[in-house]
């Protein structure tokens, strides 16, 4: 096997749909090593559930189609592999959670019969060596009466204890990496640090490698080795977690560190934010889909850059023309700001006019007044 | 390096061009909630042929006489040879065993079959929804009196008691099958309708109207039916189908219209007897039916399809 | 063969149910629906015989003959107990009927339930075996088109469907007859035996069969378009769930993702829906037992309403209503029963 566990080359995902081809994931490229935790971060509708779910060759049909590229796991690529294989490494491999655990259990199903089918199906169990398997299983993930919890149902159990029970059925046949959606996204925020803390202490247990995808970058933190992060369907930049947090080099990776709002910022200011919406994924523009929000932008950005890595660092890799920690590109990109926040003030002092003109008794947002009164 | 001479060379100016004009592009055209439903149903072929094929049925039915003057009623009895006669230039549907030419009769029947489903909709869902909105918004024992009214109905299988029904009351007048058939048609609405609204009042909408000082009626029939529409235009749809085979059961049992109203069952039940002799007697009419009830149901369906994804957002 | 009371196969019919059911909240529930059920079916019963009796040309204009004369009239009412107001009359047949006795035909002079118990076999043997080739297709039919959409047995689902539901039943029956009976003379057109023969028993076997094919067909037409539908869309609902996915991820192969995971959650409720159907056969099939002569309840109850047979009219339309409720009940049970969010809820 070669230095990775997983290789991810070039993928390309598209959608059928009436108006066209939404390109959901288009030339994204990472890997994982053996034993490895990356984290998959962007915002919703970036592509990164896409990238998982064509990993595990889940796509919905007949709309998902794989559109080009290639995903190397333990030399093999999956996307050319024959159905019968890849059914053998769903579930034997490679593991997956999803979002809500909630949906996704069978509710008709005793869970201790749902996490036996696994390990029938790829351990070659017996009924009764799965069942004892999945009640060790259970008390490993840190459900209590394990025996008797293994007969329930789906909708006996509270959504952390549920999401435990999918995260015991990915790794019932112990396999080599998991592929972790959002795993908890639709939990309490008091279940959540617990789940990580489970996934983590599991995975390092069985030396497990993980994707977790997310779009919290306080899960990112905690959880990863390494970051990968995603916009509009391809990698904007990708680079060990330290290394990250210190030191973002792609205008998207700042914008979204400086939106994360701190404890120690000054109160009373106003939350940053990036802005401008994701591009419409059915006719993408060329070039780099962040240009259009990113202040650091230039002409050249109308060609897409590539993936490339960053002098003095081959771990860390950035797909940007431009280096923000350029002062005159600071200053440019400051520039741009400016006229753009002055813009949008003329904007919404015509706007409030020709309301107040009207008679209206429409709320003038504070900005203006606010703007207005500072001149 | 080429990156770093571009970027020192480009103006300031036109560089803030690109960063504003691209989100303009992300606004998408928008269209109305009744064109977004009808483009739907537009899509869905076999509905849109439904649909243009009762339209075409009724122009057959209603504006048919006018072009095709024969009398639907005229016996012809003398000429024997042209009783029980297959299609031809003449008679394109035939005639009946007294000579009556059958296309007229189609036409004539079909007026009385279609009147009859139309109708006994109308008032069986006018009942339902009045019954299924009262119980739905008030709940409680007008609620409970009214679905055990409802489930009264509901527990004779519909055959037995219409056949009994009609049996008793029938004259053989449209009007009293209209009726009876009514009787039978709002059950069904109402528990949906009571469905609807057991569901929507408990919706922001409501109490925000209430807020303003809407009384109870307002509530339920300004506010609450429009949302409520969509599953009640479906029943109404697939209701004129059902009617329609109700009533021809009627009619060939001899329970429903009767002579001299023709309609299609009636038809169906003077074929009868010659049935292997001359089954266009039978086909005919039959074949109408079928053809009607199936444009029905198709329009019903698509309009559920078109109206379902867009109304059930809760 | 003599016809069972009606309250001891309720009571029948539930008992074992209510002793099954371990959980004291799923036994509670059938009782409570069961208290809920007498008073519907005494308002049906009610509904039922003032029906009857307000009808034009009501009982004691029918039975007598028409050259009685008023004295004999008067004591044929007297008799009958029609001289009693009416609602005596209700509480008097009320009485009776929960005895099992619906007074007598007046048409034959048999008892009514005598004369039910006679016709019941032909209608059980032909909605019964309706009933099972209607499932068998149906749940065939059904799967693969909502697995498989727009293939060929999607399309052979919708277009049989629609002609189910789109095509009343007396005229299947009548195109039936005439394409399999008239035209390609395959099947007997009518009746439930050929008639004026006795045969050897597998010969009287083979022509029973014979005679079945046709109406049964005729019949289930209606439960297969039904039922398939139903099942179809459920499936589709069923195959969009997460859980599918999960199954996928799991390595399950395709064969045990639709039949552990799809059906399984997919065939519920369609046992409330054949359940609920399953209660009409007391109503028989009326039309297509009096198109095919099929010698059953069906028929029955068209000849009685020709014949004005009241006390069978009214027994009928309260037997079979009390059946439908029943079976109402029934569906509910079993899907409580079935559905593990219900049952351990």
């Amino acid at each position: 096997m070669g230095e990775y566990l997983l290789e991810v080359q070039d993928l390309k995902t598209y959608f059928k749909v009436k108006a066209g081809r939404v390109r959901a994931v288009d030339g994204v490229s990472f890997s994982v090593r053996s034993g490895e935790r990356v984290g998959l971060v962007g915002e919703s509708g970036c592509g990164k559930s896409v990238t998982a779910l064509s990993i595990m060759r889940l796509l919905p049909k007949p709309a998902g189609e794989q559109a080009g590229g290639s995903i190397l796991f333990e030399d093999e690529d999956l996307l050319s592999m024959p159905e019968s294989n890849m059914r053998q490494i769903r579930g034997g491999k490679i593991g997956m959670i999803f979002q809500d655990p909630m949906t996704c259990l069978n509710p008709t199903m005793t869970v201790g019969k749902q996490i036996s089918e696994a390990l029938r199906i790829h351990l070659k169990l017996s009924n009764e060596g799965a069942k004892a398997r999945a009640i060790s299983l259970l008390d490993q993930v840190g459900i209590p009466a394990a025996h008797e919890r293994i007969s329930s149902f789906p909708h006996q159990f509270s959504g952390g204890m549920r999401q435990r029970v999918m995260i015991a059925m990915a790794l019932a046949c112990n396999p080599k990496l998991l592929v972790a959606d959002e795993p908890t996204t639709a939990l309490d925020v008091t279940v959540q640090a617990q789940i990580l803390e489970l996934i983590n202490g599991v995975c390092h247990d069985f030396g497990t490698a993980v994707i977790m995808i997310t779009h919290d970058l306080g899960v990112v933190a905690g959880m990863t080795d390494r970051v990968v992060v995603m916009y509009a369907g391809k990698v904007m930049e990708t680079a060990p977690t330290e290394e990250i947090f210190a030191n973002p080099l792609h205008p998207y990776t700042l914008g979204l560190l400086a939106s994360v709002p701190r404890l120690d910022a000054v109160r009373q200011e106003q939350l940053k934010t990036i802005e401008g919406a994701p591009p419409d994924l059915l006719k993408p523009p060329p070039g780099c889909p962040f240009m259009p929000r990113c202040a650091f932008a230039r002409a050249i950005c109308k060609t897409m850059p590539p993936l490339t890595a960053v002098s003095g660092s081959m771990q860390h890799q950035k797909a940007c023309w431009i280096d923000v920690t350029d002062p005159s590109q600071q200053a440019y990109a400051e520039r741009r700001r400016q006229a753009r926040a002055a813009s949008q003030q003329a904007a919404l002092a015509a706007f409030a006019e020709t309301t107040t003109q009207s008679g209206d008794q429409a709320t003038v947002p504070d900005d203006a007044e606010h703007a207005e009164k500072e001149g | 390096m080429d990156v770093s001479e571009q970027l020192s060379l480009s103006s300031f100016d036109e560089e803030i061009e690109p960063f504003l004009a691209e989100t303009s592009e992300l606004v998408q055209k928008r269209r109305s909630q009744g064109r977004i439903i009808f483009d739907r149903f537009m899509r869905n072929y076999t509905a849109v042929g439904g649909a243009a094929f009762l339209i075409l049925l009724f122009i057959f039915c209603f504006v048919g006489p006018y072009i095709w003057h024969v009398n639907p009623n005229t016996v012809n009895v003398l000429h024997v040879k042209e009783t029980l006669a297959n299609p031809s230039l003449t008679h394109p549907f035939g005639t009946d065993d007294v000579g009556r030419d059958q296309l007229a009769r189609a036409m004539a029947g079909g007026q009385v079959s279609l009147i009859v489903g139309l109708l006994s909709m109308l008032i069986g869902i006018g009942i339902g929804t009045l019954i299924g909105a009262l119980a739905g918004f008030y709940g409680g024992w007008i609620d409970n009196v009214l679905m055990r009214i409802t489930d009264v109905v509901l527990a004779v299988p519909l055959y037995l008691l219409l056949f009994v029904l009609s049996a008793a009351f029938s004259d053989g007048k449209p009007q009293t099958v209209i009726l009876i058939i009514a009787f039978f048609s709002w059950t069904y609405a109402a528990r949906l309708i009571r469905g609807e609204f057991l569901a929507l009042k408990e919706r922001e909408f409501v109490m925000a109207a209430r807020t303003i000082g809407a009384n109870n009626f307002r509530l339920m029939f300004r506010h609450i039916l429009p949302n409520a529409a969509g599953p009640i235009i479906v029943n109404a749809t697939l209701l004129v189908g059902a009617n329609i085979i109700t009533e021809s059961v009627l009619s060939y049992f001899g329970f429903g219209v009767q002579p001299p109203n023709a309609s299609w069952g009636t038809m169906i039940a003077t074929g009868d007897s010659f049935f292997d002799v001359d089954p266009w007697l039978v086909f005919i009419p039959g074949l109408l039916i079928f053809a009607t009830v199936l444009s029905f149901n198709l329009m019903g369906d698509g309009l559920r399809d078109a109206l379902d994804p867009y109304m059930t957002e809760r | 063969m003599d016809f069972p009371p009606g309250d001891f196969l309720i009571l029948g019919c539930v008992c074992p149910l209510v002793i099954v059911t371990p959980e004291v909240s799923m036994g509670r529930y059938v009782i409570r629906r069961i208290l809920q059920a007498i008073p519907l079916l005494l308002l049906v019963s009610i509904f039922m015989f003032a029906l009857i009796h307000l009808m034009p040309g009501g009982p004691d204009q029918v039975i007598f003959n028409p050259h009685l004369s008023a004295a004999a009239r008067a004591q044929m009412r007297v008799r009958f107990g029609l001289d009693d107001p009416v609602p005596i009359q209700y509480l008097k047949w009320l009485r009776n009927a929960l005895t099992g006795d619906f007074g007598f035909s007046f048409t034959t002079n048999l008892p009514v339930l005598t004369v039910l118990g006679q016709r019941f076999p032909a209608t059980l043997e032909l909605f019964g075996s309706a009933l099972i080739f209607a499932l068998i297709f149906a749940i065939l039919l059904g799967v693969v088109a909502g697995v498989r959409q727009r293939s060929i047995t999607d399309y052979t689902l919708t277009t049989v469907s629609y002609f189910g539901i789109s095509m009343p039943v007396f005229l299947f029956a009548l195109f039936g007859q005439y394409i399999f009976a008239v035209a390609l003379h395959w099947l007997p057109a009518s009746g439930i035996t050929s008639v004026g023969y006795t045969l050897a028993p597998f010969d009287a076997f083979v022509d029973g069969v014979w005679h079945l094919i046709l109406p049964m067909m005729v019949l289930s037409i209606l439960f297969i378009a039904a039922w398939s539908r139903y099942l179809r869309s459920t499936m589709i609902d069923v195959v969009k769930q997460d859980y599918m996915r999960t199954a996928r991820a799991k390595g399950v192969s395709p064969l045990g993702v639709l039949m552990r995971h799809a059906m399984r959650n997919a065939l519920i409720p369609l046992v409330t829906v054949v359940t609920l159907d399953f209660g009409s056969i007391a109503g028989g099939a009326v039309i297509t037992e009096t198109i095919f002569s099929w010698p059953g309840m069906g028929q029955l109850f068209y000849q009685s309403l020709e014949a004005r047979d009241y006390p069978i009219l009214l027994a009928m339309l309260t037997l079979s209503a009390f059946f439908v409720v029943a079976f109402n009940l029934l569906a509910d049970i079993l899907y409580g029963v079935l559905d593990p969010r219900i049952r351990y809820a």
